[in-house]
């Protein structure tokens, strides 16, 4: 009699057992199946007018100038800022004077200020002032990360100090117009393993990161190497 | 009286090791799950395997801690638990070493962050102990799998 009881409380253990074996089965699965579907570039995801596909869905700047230089940056890094207050004004004098091929990536590494941070500078860009933006990213950066500084309305208060006051700008960045397109970024620069931010690539090659990113001298050299006129 | 011998206390011990090892898989799994682009750049930092194997290590690990978390936090499949948690960690330890070795200066990403850091910020040592002690305790729950409040008979 006594054995009984035992044998069937045994039972109802068991399936407990596989029960939960087979729920932290089945969360494990699915969640492994959304990380990696959800960090693959996705192709129809709506991409702004200078993004180029084949450039790993950079903003291209003077798409026929050489050399070329990639920017993978996370607007919420410390040392992205110092990169820019180095070579900041230079670049953009590159950009405008047709000098360079310029590729910007903003990586979204640091969280959902990146994220946020990335798709208004794609809203910009489809203003034509993405390089103004850009600039006012750097100069406003928070010390700590995703600490609210970067919320949507906020992005959209910054935006107008440098004219961005349009409702096609305001909506973008309230409805989130790039999100997809930031994720594809993202995804690309996993792709081409960019572990850090900055990196910087010249034709193709990241240039020496002890010598060629914070000095301004050793970044011209580099481009200068790389056929800079 | 029996309560208080060696042989009473090993149930609790048990416990306590599935707690600890399943308590720091699954803070680690939980603390990455959420920023899977930047769990697959601190595997990429290790710079051994393929860049799209990484990637996919990236992504899934994190999943896979929280699972070996949960059977072990619930006591169910201790013995497999233990053995996948403590081969994990051995795994980690060996992963950590050899990027010590070639000169690299990463973090471990053990939870969340990870990638390059400045010369004098490496963890290495420490990160080494802390697995290899996990591994300890893996070991222990091998050995001895039945516990207090656990879901295994």
């Amino acid at each position: 009699m006594a054995a009984k009881p035992t044998k069937s409380s045994g039972q109802k253990d068991n399936f407990t057992r596989n029960l939960v074996i087979g729920m932290v089965a089945l969360v494990v699965g699915v969640g492994v199946i959304f990380s990696v579907t959800g960090n693959q570039t996705k192709v129809s995801s709506k991409i702004p007018t200078i993004a180029s596909e084949a450039e790993g869905y950079g903003l291209v700047f003077n798409p026929s100038a050489m050399p070329v230089i990639d920017i993978w940056e996370d607007f919420q890094c410390p040392v992205c800022r110092s990169f820019e207050s180095v070579v900041g004004s230079y670049l953009s004098q590159l950009v405008k004077e047709n000098k360079a091929k310029v590729i910007y990536h903003p990586l979204s590494f640091i969280g959902p200020e990146s994220v946020r941070a990335a798709n208004a500078a794609a809203c910009a860009a489809e203003e034509s002032k993405f390089d103004e933006f850009h600039t006012l990213l750097y100069k406003t950066q928070s010390t700590t990360e995703n600490s609210g500084l970067w919320s949507n309305d906020n992005l959209v208060g910054l935006g107008a100090t440098v004219g961005l006051t349009s409702d096609s700008f305001k909506k973008c960045v309230n409805d989130g117009g790039f999100l997809g397109w930031v994720n594809n970024i993202a995804a690309d620069g996993a792709k081409k393993n960019v572990n850090s931010t900055p990196t910087v690539f010249v034709n193709g090659k990241e240039i020496d990161r002890n010598t060629q990113y914070m000095d301004l001298n050793g970044f011209t050299a580099a481009l200068v190497a790389a056929g800079l006129k | 009286m029996s309560d208080f011998s060696i042989k009473g206390l090993l149930p609790w011990l048990t416990l306590i090791s599935r707690l600890i090892l399943g308590g720091v898989l699954l803070a680690a799994g939980l603390l990455k799950v959420t920023h899977p682009a930047k769990s697959a750049m601190a595997v990429r930092a290790y710079e051994v395997l393929p860049v799209t194997f990484a990637n996919f290590l990236g992504y899934a690990l994190p999943w896979i801690e929280v699972g070996i978390a949960l059977l072990l936090i619930l006591g169910v499949a201790v013995k497999s638990a233990a053995l996948s948690g403590g081969f994990l960690m051995f795994l980690f330890i060996v992963a950590i070493a050899q990027a010590w070795a070639r000169g690299l200066t990463i973090d471990c990403g053990c939870f969340g962050g990870g990638g390059q850091v400045a010369k004098g910020e490496t963890k290495y040592l420490e990160e080494i102990l802390r697995d290899t002690g996990l591994v300890l305790l893996a070991l222990y729950l091998m050995k001895f799998p039945r516990g207090k409040f656990s879901l295994d008979r």
